[in-house]
């Protein structure tokens, strides 16, 4: 039992205004229970309250319970009291009207507490307000005009508390504020301002009939944001900048002024803070109402390089959002990204935010393009190089300004930047998000860069339509495309579609040969030869050995062109070794190698061949007169072809056709060589680029353990052992390995006076790991005397 | 009981800041100041005619204590405006009470009041109102004063300080440390005397702090009551973008400043920037503004902000990261960097020498302080940026270099003093240290928004202000549980009744209100009771008598005693429910 003497002494305060109004109430319910008024207890007791909840009997007599204790006399009750009423408020069903009045006594009785001198009750008051807001703004009909004017109240009211001494409070009353919904622009923009904006609709608003007390008008809540972003204690200018942000997009005039404050957040001294502006920025960026004006940009730009990567990438992302308004900014934003990314090239996401801000701003873009395409025209000789993360950059930004939305100006992209562009088609189709089909892509910026070898398979308008709907969906921050996959895909992509343009040049050639100069044909072939030589060496597998069997098939048709040159320029027979002697030996050999180093090689590959070495016995003929021999290998061929085609699915070649009747007609021969000129007309080379399980058979000398860093040692008279690795590809068990090992006499021989040499070896099958793969290795022992070094 | 408020300085004026409160017969003096204004008798506070009009033989006896919320950095022609007569009253007048004042007050008073004291004899050849030992003499009845710290300074008189916050004083552009507030009480009536504070907080410095206390009278400074300033963000901003432009150009910066406070603050700011941007161009502090910062540090920790209280426990945040100790020889480097140099009105030292050096190349940069005294260089560049200036007969500077103004910020502005009114909610507001205009705009201000009432009286004029008395009173136990028995059965019949109808009405309505009925009992000897009806007669230790009135009224049932104590309490108007 509380000593009455001891109560009322212990807490002078507790005679306060606001409870002098209110006797204290005490609950029977609760007394009763106790046994006795047991002051000590009820502030537990109010917070061992059934969870509203459950008792769904009689929440109002929860709430009945709880407004009493409101008014209590001790400071610990009453917050308690408060948060007891803010539970039930939260769940509370505000639209029935049991709810929505549980909402509004509880909403009054947290108003009386406001200016409680105690400030856990004033914590408790702010969550209880901000509960409140909620669920009126949830429910009540904006067109309800009273209401609108009562969410105005409730933020000037959580305003008033924003400034208040104790930290805890301001953080919880400016959270509150930012989650406020529904509240006049005027109010709003109020908030932003210290200095007291003049309105005459909020003058003496009138709420529920009570006119508004006179704590209660715009000023207090006036600039209450400029006061938070610039409090002592980071939790409370960080949740400053997030309400800020958040309630930015009910009014683009308070938008624009939020950012004001906003920017400078950034030279916050607080990390967090930072952090969090951005994130507000962000926020503010994603709903549109985000206009940033030319004196942002130094701010934007020194984020940009800010030695926090989270900072860094935060701001690109809100760049990668943004609309300005003027082309220096552009231009300004634009560099800052490429000097982000060459003080930081490891954030390769730089590319896709440059493609999106380029996307933003289309005739920005636009001229971005005209003024890279004249620097590339400017500098062709060699000095641009487009690994310079600049020139990326520019590169990146001009092919965005075509997938912009405004559509009604036409965007001149010179065609010199696409076909730029297309070594970024990487980095382009990941700015593009995952969705985007890489052909697509790469037959676009072809038609677009107007290379005449383009096949049409994709017509570019309808491209730039539908992909541009696939953009326009795309989300900015879409995770990076797996490089590596990438391009690989690109690569077979590229490769091909470079390989049946070099076939169609080879064809066009063909076609030529007769009218122009040996020299040209020779050199077009040569080129294609070397650009499928470049090809082949950088891929592997099915495609590096069919584009290494194209090698050799364009050099037998280059030995094809010269030897025809010379047959029709000296059409005499002659004696001894010739240059065509010489030449159709070659091709032979090259011949020989495309029928015995490929496996797997499928009938059109086998037609192609046996035709190539028709002609080549079909020139011999006329080179050296009728030979049986020859006469015999060209039957042999004749036979093999026609069973080749027999079941009727492939059809011979008119070439084919007219040489088995010609050698038909006349076993000699001599009618064939006489219609050499006929017969050569019909041969045309037509390469498929169906290449079926085409396997290359290679072997691979490799001398272990020696390299220009690490050479092999050896000492002068001593033996020395040398290790060479063979690997043997795709061999089958019926090949035989022909091992030669010739000693350069030239090289050697006046150093090297004697070199004994032996070997061991051992060959390893390497079934498991790689089918036809073997693996020799060899070691080889010699003495080696005098001055030499291995290659 | 009321508080009696005598302003003896700085009514509708600034400066010579005294107040007298006169709370339960103890009379407190705030700040006890000296106007620079004047050379006369109005120099100092009319002490002798506070002392008639007390009626008190002297002064120890007439004043119970002074408290000194603040001193001003003292500069030429600056005020000081809250200590400057406290030798000249303590010495002079023979006051011999006690005198209490911060522990940054205190350190650095007697330094300020001697700087002043030779000044003013040297410069305009006064007569010497105190002497140096006088000075020190009333240095030694001082009592240091902590935050928060409750000082009983008699039986009766409480007195507490709280943080005001960093105070900058426009002229000299610098910062005051050590401001507080001062709380004080008697019996009931509590009051709150502000000297100078600020409600925003800066880099290192915070913002005033004080409890919600519950008050009589606030007595707040009312300077800047007009004034709202904007936020020190936006010059901050454009501070770093001035900095950061002229040092990416490949140029130099001066930043000519006093040495304490406002230099810590750029360079927090500019080390951050630094930190953040990742720059490599040096900042030096010269020799002397280092060892200087170094005392700042040690002696003030416990008044800057919560984020430097937090971190000087890992290291000493005025350890700046980027800033180098700065050699003579290093003026003539090549190259960008940023130099702290003092003084800062370029009147001469080592940012004039620096000054001379940089000034002719349109690449460098000199930001200035926002104030400079007229004749300074630092003013001549202020009032226009001129092509040359001309030192003396022989030297002349060619200036072609950026020149960036730092504007400084004042007190309080205007919707401070609103925003500490509105939160410690006094029933009276005395403005004090303000220009009559403003004050008369602020208390419109106060009395239509905040609706209390508010005065500004001008010297030697005083405010009487009436106290609430709280009258302390028990209650007995059956009282207690009579009534709250009686209102029990009252709510669990409502709540019957309202089950499942419109609630709102009946939950916290105005009619909600129960009223318990009981006697209070006030005896002189004992303390005030509250009794139940059938209590009194046992407490009384009478018998209770009967009366009946046959023909009008059919029964009243009562005491004479208690029909008397019934009236009494009416008279006295607190009939209290408990």
């Amino acid at each position: 039992m509380a000593d009455p003497d001891v109560l009322s002494s212990a807490y002078p305060a507790a005679v306060s205004s606001s409870v002098r109004k209110h006797p204290v109430p005490l609950d029977d319910s609760l007394a009763a229970s106790d046994g006795g008024p047991s002051f000590a207890k009820r502030p537990r007791a109010a917070a061992e309250l059934p969870a509203p909840g459950g008792s769904a009997a009689s929440p109002e007599l929860d709430v009945r319970a709880l407004v009493s204790l409101t008014t209590g006399i001790y400071p610990l009750a009453r917050a308690e009291a408060l948060r007891g009423l803010a539970e039930v408020v939260e769940k509370a069903d505000a639209s029935c009207s049991v709810g929505s009045g549980i909402v509004e006594c509880s909403y009054e009785s947290a108003v009386e507490l406001m200016r409680d001198d105690d400030e856990g009750v004033r914590l408790a008051v702010v969550r209880l307000v901000g509960a409140c807001a909620q669920k009126f703004s949830a429910t009540v009909d904006v067109d309800a005009n009273g209401y609108g004017d009562l969410m105005d109240m409730i933020f000037l009211q959580l305003s008033s508390m924003a400034r208040d001494m104790c930290t805890q409070v301001r953080i919880e009353a400016f959270s509150a504020l930012g989650k406020m919904q529904r509240v006049s622009e005027g109010v709003l923009l109020q908030s932003l301002s210290k200095k007291v904006i003049k309105t005459d609709t909020m003058c003496g608003s009138i709420i529920n009939g009570q006119k508004l007390p006179p704590k209660l008008k715009i000023p207090c809540a006036a600039g209450v944001f400029s006061h938070g972003i610039e409090d002592e204690f980071y939790q409370v200018r960080t949740v400053t900048c997030k309400s800020l942000g958040a309630l930015a997009k009910f009014s683009k005039q308070y938008a624009e002024k939020a950012l004001d404050l906003l920017m400078d957040m950034m030279n916050d001294d607080t990390r967090a803070v930072r952090l969090q502006t951005l994130q507000a920025l962000l926020q503010m960026a994603t709903y549109g109402c985000l206009s940033v004006q030319e004196k942002h940009m130094h701010m934007f730009l020194g984020l940009l390089v800010d030695t926090s990567a989270l900072i860094r990438d935060a701001a690109r992302k809100i760049l990668g959002l943004v609309t300005l308004p003027k082309l220096q900014m552009f231009k300004s934003a634009v560099d800052g990204l490429v000097t982000s990314l060459e003080k930081n090239p490891e954030e390769q996401d730089v590319y896709g935010i440059l493609f999106s801000i380029g996307k933003n701003h289309g005739s920005f873009s636009a001229n971005i393009a005209k003024h890279l395409a004249k620097e590339i025209t400017m500098a062709s000789d060699g000095e641009l190089i487009l690994d310079k993360p600049r020139i990326k950059a520019l590169l990146i930004v001009s092919i965005s300004a075509p997938f912009s939305n405004d559509k009604h100006k036409k965007l001149d992209i010179p065609s010199i930047i696409f076909s730029h562009a297309i070594c970024l088609l990487g980095k382009i189709s990941c700015a593009l998000g995952e969705d985007v089909n890489q052909d697509l892509l790469l037959s676009y910026l072809c038609h677009k860069s107007g290379m005449p070898f383009w096949e049409n398979r994709s017509i570019s308008a309808e491209f730039g339509e539908s992909e541009s709907c696939n953009v326009q969906k795309m989300e900015i921050d879409a995770h990076m495309e797996n490089p590596a996959k990438a391009t690989k895909c690109l690569d077979e992509t590229i490769v091909m579609q470079s390989m049946k343009a070099i076939l169609e040049t080879v064809e066009g050639t063909w076609n030529m040969r007769m009218s122009c100069n040996i020299c040209e044909v020779r050199t077009i072939l040569r080129t294609c030869k070397e650009e499928l030589n470049v090809l082949a060496e950088s891929s592997s597998g099915l495609i590096g050995a069919f584009l290494s069997f194209l090698c050799e098939y364009l050099d037998a048709i280059q030995l094809i062109i010269e030897i025809w040159q010379l047959i029709q320029l000296d059409n005499l027979y002659t004696f001894g070794l010739t240059s065509v002697d010489i030449l159709l030996e070659k091709l032979d050999i090259s011949i020989r190698r495309m029928e015995c180093c490929f496996a797997g090689l499928n009938r059109e590959l086998e037609v192609q061949v046996l035709e190539l070495s028709l002609i080549a016995h079909l020139f011999r003929l006329s080179n050296i007169g009728v030979c049986k021999v020859v006469l015999g290998k060209l039957l042999w061929v004749i036979n093999h072809l026609e069973g080749l085609c027999a079941d009727g699915s492939y059809e011979l070649s008119d070439f084919n056709g007219e040489i088995k009747k010609a050698f038909n007609d006349d076993l000699t021969g001599v009618n064939l060589i006489s219609n050499i000129h006929t017969l050569f007309e019909l041969f045309h080379p037509k390469p498929t680029t169906d290449f079926g399980m085409l396997k290359a058979i290679t072997a691979v000398l490799q001398v272990s353990d020696n390299n220009s860093e690490n050479p092999l040692l050896y000492v002068c008279g001593l033996p020395v052992g040398v290790s060479f690795n063979i690997f043997l590809r795709n061999i089958s068990s019926h090949h035989k390995l022909w091992i030669c090992m010739t000693i350069d006499e030239a090289e050697v021989q006046g150093a090297l006076q004697e070199l004994h040499y032996w070997f061991t070896w051992k060959a390893c099958p390497m079934e498991k790991a790689e089918a036809r793969t073997r693996w020799i290795e060899w070691h080889t022992g010699m003495w080696i005397d005098g001055d030499f070094s291995l290659p | 009981m009321s508080i009696e408020c005598l302003v003896l300085g700085a009514g509708q004026e600034v400066g010579k800041s005294c107040v007298v409160a006169t709370i339960g017969g103890k009379r407190i003096m705030f700040d006890c100041g000296m106007h620079m204004g004047y050379h006369d008798h109005r120099h100092y506070p009319d002490f002798s005619r506070a002392l008639t009009l007390w009626g008190a033989s002297d002064f120890t006896t007439a004043i119970s204590c002074i408290v000194i919320t603040h001193l001003c950095r003292l500069v030429l022609c600056s005020h000081l405006d809250h200590i400057g007569a406290l030798p000249y009253f303590t010495e002079v007048c023979g006051y011999h009470g006690p005198i209490y004042m911060t522990y940054p007050t205190k350190a650095l008073a007697p330094f300020m009041l001697e700087d002043y004291r030779k000044v003013t004899m040297d410069r305009r050849g006064e007569e010497e109102q105190y002497s140096y030992e006088d000075i020190l003499r009333c240095m030694k009845k001082v009592i240091p004063l902590d935050l928060k710290q409750t000082i009983h300074v008699d039986k009766d008189l409480v007195i507490r300080a709280y943080y005001a916050g960093h105070v900058l004083k426009p002229l000299p552009n610098s910062k005051v440390l050590g401001a507080a507030m001062i709380y004080a009480k008697v019996g009931d009536a509590a009051m709150v005397y502000t000297g100078d504070y600020n409600m925003t907080p800066d880099r290192h410095l915070g913002a005033a702090q004080i409890d919600h206390l519950k008050l009589d009278l606030l007595i707040t400074e009312s300077t800047y009551a007009k004034t709202i300033r904007d936020s020190r963000h936006a010059r901050e901003r454009e501070f770093l973008k001035a900095v950061h432009k002229c040092v990416s150009g490949g140029g130099k910066v001066l930043i000519p400043t006093f040495a304490l406070g406002r230099a810590q603050e750029l360079c927090m700011l500019l080390d951050d920037y630094w930190e953040r941007m990742d720059l490599k161009v040096p900042i030096y502090f010269s020799a002397g503004l280092t060892i200087q910062a170094n005392m700042y540090y040690k002696m003030l920790i416990g008044w800057t902000s919560q984020k430097i209280k937090d971190s000087h426990a890992v290291h000493n945040p005025f350890d700046f990261k980027h800033v180098c100790h700065f050699e003579r020889s290093f003026i003539n480097n090549p190259g960008p960097c940023v130099l702290f140099a003092t003084p800062g009105m370029i009147s001469g030292g080592f940012s004039l020498e620096a000054f001379k050096k940089w000034a002719p190349s349109e690449k460098n940069l000199i930001t200035l302080p926002g104030y400079c005294v007229a004749g300074t260089v630092g003013h001549k560049l202020m009032s226009g940026k001129p092509a040359r200036i001309n030192l003396d007969k022989d030297t002349h500077i060619d200036v072609r270099c950026q020149i960036h103004q730092l504007a400084f910020s004042p007190h309080t502005d205007s919707k401070g003093i609103m925003d500490l009114i509105e939160f410690l909610s006094p029933k009276h507001v005395i403005l004090v240290h303000g220009e009559k205009p403003q004050m008369a705009f602020l208390k419109e201000r106060i009395e239509s928004e905040l609706g209390m009432p508010c005065y500004y009286p001008g010297n030697n004029e005083s405010v009487s202000i009436p106290t609430t008395k709280n009258l302390k009173m028990s209650a007995t136990e059956r009282f207690i549980t009579s009534c709250a028995a009686e209102q029990g059965k009252l709510r669990v019949h409502k709540g019957n009744l309202v089950c499942g109808a419109s609630m709102p009405e009946v939950i916290g309505s105005a009619e909600d209100v129960d009223v318990a009925e009981g006697i209070l009992l006030m005896d002189k000897r004992k303390a005030p009771k509250i009794l139940c009806d059938d209590e009194l007669v046992e407490v009384l230790g009478m018998e209770r008598h009967l009366v009946q009135f046959e023909p009008m009224v059919s029964r009243i049932e009562a005491s004479v005693q208690s029909e008397l104590q019934r009236a009494k309490a009416a008279d006295l108007g607190s009939e209290g429910n408990e």
